[in-house]
């Protein structure tokens, strides 16, 4: 694969910004409303907040707080695609400065999951598709040096 | 409201499993119950609502016209947890508009074992990503709760502790054993802080409400239940992140679905949650009913573990919550679990709540919450 570049796709249409190499300066995007400044994760048209419409699509901060979290100790339902055999992993609400706290997996070690610790995004590869594409999630991760 | 409807018949089939039994039978045992509690028949019935979630299209039709194809309209209603509620709501608004006098309200349901299908709730790449666990969003919650206000996990404990132990005088209910505390904080986590005697689970049941004009239940019961309101709403922008998982406002608070719904319901029926003797509320989990006590007025916020230790929501305490076990015990038949509160504050009402009776209920509420913000909230009170 040297000198070629990886076919990537995102999770989700419109969740990542592009293009998707490299994964260091992927970043989330959020849609923020100009009527009354809510920003919704995606790109989406209509605000959920003031039904306004002309939002604008904008790059998230790649780091946060943690605002609360849990911690999945099963497989879950349907068709998850992370690893296997299954480990238990955080997912939580993430707090970014741009005024939305983000539903998300958590890397890391689930005992040290702590509300008030500062998380950072990571965009990962979390499977390849039959066609031989790389999708593309994000999670965030304790950020180095907090408390690990 | 222009006029009153009134509860003149309730009927339940158990909440649990049972194996073959088809939806349509499960359904037809709580018709037949409730309609003999009213004293009226099938031909009687001038329109029927089927609440249901799982059930295929016209499951209504299905069910009922095998009853006797009388030709009136029955149609189904589906709301996630709170169908059973919009299913009433459809029923109260018929009665009042003047267009029937004598309707029947049928909740029914047979869901497969385990976890709910993850895209029925959630989209694609949620799932993908391993965000589809229900508990998990009650769990956020909880843990939320205990970091702003020292809730325990001894306080979420202590509701499941409560509940199981009602459930062992409830028929009706699919799991009756009582734990001890020590039994419940030791049993596995699901998802932290939430534990697997702390949670509920769907399963098979029915429940049936009949419902008539006052003018037309003087004439069929010396034991009517008024309908004082029945409110169903959807939460407010970035107020509940219950599924489907959304991601929310970090600058906005807006009160709850169940604060929301309960207030409408308050102020239609000029009644005060200090005025309210029974409740069944929406405990999908241990945590839930917590956040509920606080949410439905009977404490301020963040003082929901101090109720709980204090035994105001036990069966012998000022607000007994759950008297039936809750969902925790009886399961969550989806689209039949509002009813199956309904019966169970009809018969506290009555005095027909055999060892679960509170002394002189007079006045019940029966609260539901589940997928898409859908709410319900109804208020009985004995008519004189």
């Amino acid at each position: 694969m040297i000198g070629q570049e990886p076919r990537r796709l995102p999770v989700k249409d419109g969740l990542l910004t592009v293009p998707l190499s490299p994964l260091e300066q992927v970043r989330l995007v959020g849609s923020k409303c100009p009527a009354c400044r809510e920003v919704t994760l995606g790109t989406i048209s209509n605000c959920p907040n003031c039904a306004g419409s002309g939002l604008k699509p904008i790059p998230l901060a790649n780091k946060g707080t943690l605002w609360t979290y849990t911690v999945i100790r099963n497989r879950p339902p349907g068709d998850f695609r992370g690893p296997e055999p299954f480990v238990p992993f955080g997912e939580g609400l993430v707090e970014l400065p741009d005024g939305i706290r983000v539903l998300s997996p958590l890397g890391g070690d689930v005992e040290k999951l702590a509300i008030g610790m500062e998380m950072s995004f990571e965009a990962h590869k979390l499977y390849q598709n039959p066609d031989g594409v790389d999708v593309i999630a994000f999670r965030f991760v304790p950020s180095r040096g907090t408390n690990q | 409201m222009t006029d009153t409807s009134v509860i003149v018949g309730v009927g339940m089939h158990k909440f649990g499993r049972f194996g073959d039994k088809p939806a349509a039978e499960i359904g037809r045992d709580a018709v037949h119950v409730a309609l003999a509690d009213a004293g009226v028949s099938w031909r009687d019935i001038e329109a029927a609502y089927l609440s249901t979630m799982y059930l295929p299209a016209t499951s209504g039709a299905r069910i009922l016209r095998s009853l006797g194809a009388t030709g009136i309209p029955i149609c189904d209603v589906e709301a996630a947890c709170a169908s059973g509620g919009v299913a009433l709501r459809q029923a109260i608004l018929a009665l009042q508009s003047g267009a029937h006098e004598l309707v029947l309200v049928l909740g029914v349901e047979k869901m497969p074992k385990g976890f709910m299908d993850p895209l029925m709730l959630y989209e694609r790449w949620q799932v993908e990503m391993g965000m589809s666990t229900n508990p998990s969003y009650w769990a956020m919650r909880a843990r939320r709760h205990m970091h702003e206000f020292g809730t325990t996990e001894k306080h979420i404990a202590k509701v499941a502790y409560k509940n199981h132990r009602n459930s062992v005088y409830n028929p009706y209910a699919m799991y009756r054993k009582q734990f001890s505390l020590d039994e419940i904080l030791d049993s596995k986590l699901v998802c932290d802080p939430i534990r697997l005697l702390e949670i509920c689970a769907p399963n098979e049941g029915a429940a049936a409400v009949v419902l008539a004009t006052e003018r037309k239940a003087r004439q069929l019961t010396s034991k009517p239940v008024r309908v004082a309101a029945c409110v169903h709403t959807l939460a407010l922008y970035s107020s509940d992140f219950r599924v489907p998982a959304e991601s929310m406002s970090a600058t906005y608070v807006n009160p709850g679905p169940t604060e929301v719904t309960a207030q409408k319901a308050f102020q239609a029926s000029s009644i005060s949650p200090e005025e309210i003797d029974c409740f069944e509320v929406q405990d999908t989990d241990a945590f839930c009913e917590l956040e509920i006590y606080e949410q439905l007025g009977l404490c301020p916020l963040g003082e929901a573990g101090r109720l709980i230790d204090e035994g105001v929501t036990e069966p012998s305490g000022r607000h007994p919550v759950n008297t039936s076990g809750g969902l925790i015990c009886k399961g969550e038949p989806v689209g039949a679990s509002h009813l199956g509160q309904i019966a169970e504050i009809v018969w506290q009402l009555r005095g027909q709540a055999e060892s679960r009776q509170i002394p002189k209920a007079k006045v019940g509420l029966a609260h539901v919450l589940g997928a898409g913000g859908n709410c319900a909230v109804t208020i009985l009170k004995t008519l004189q």
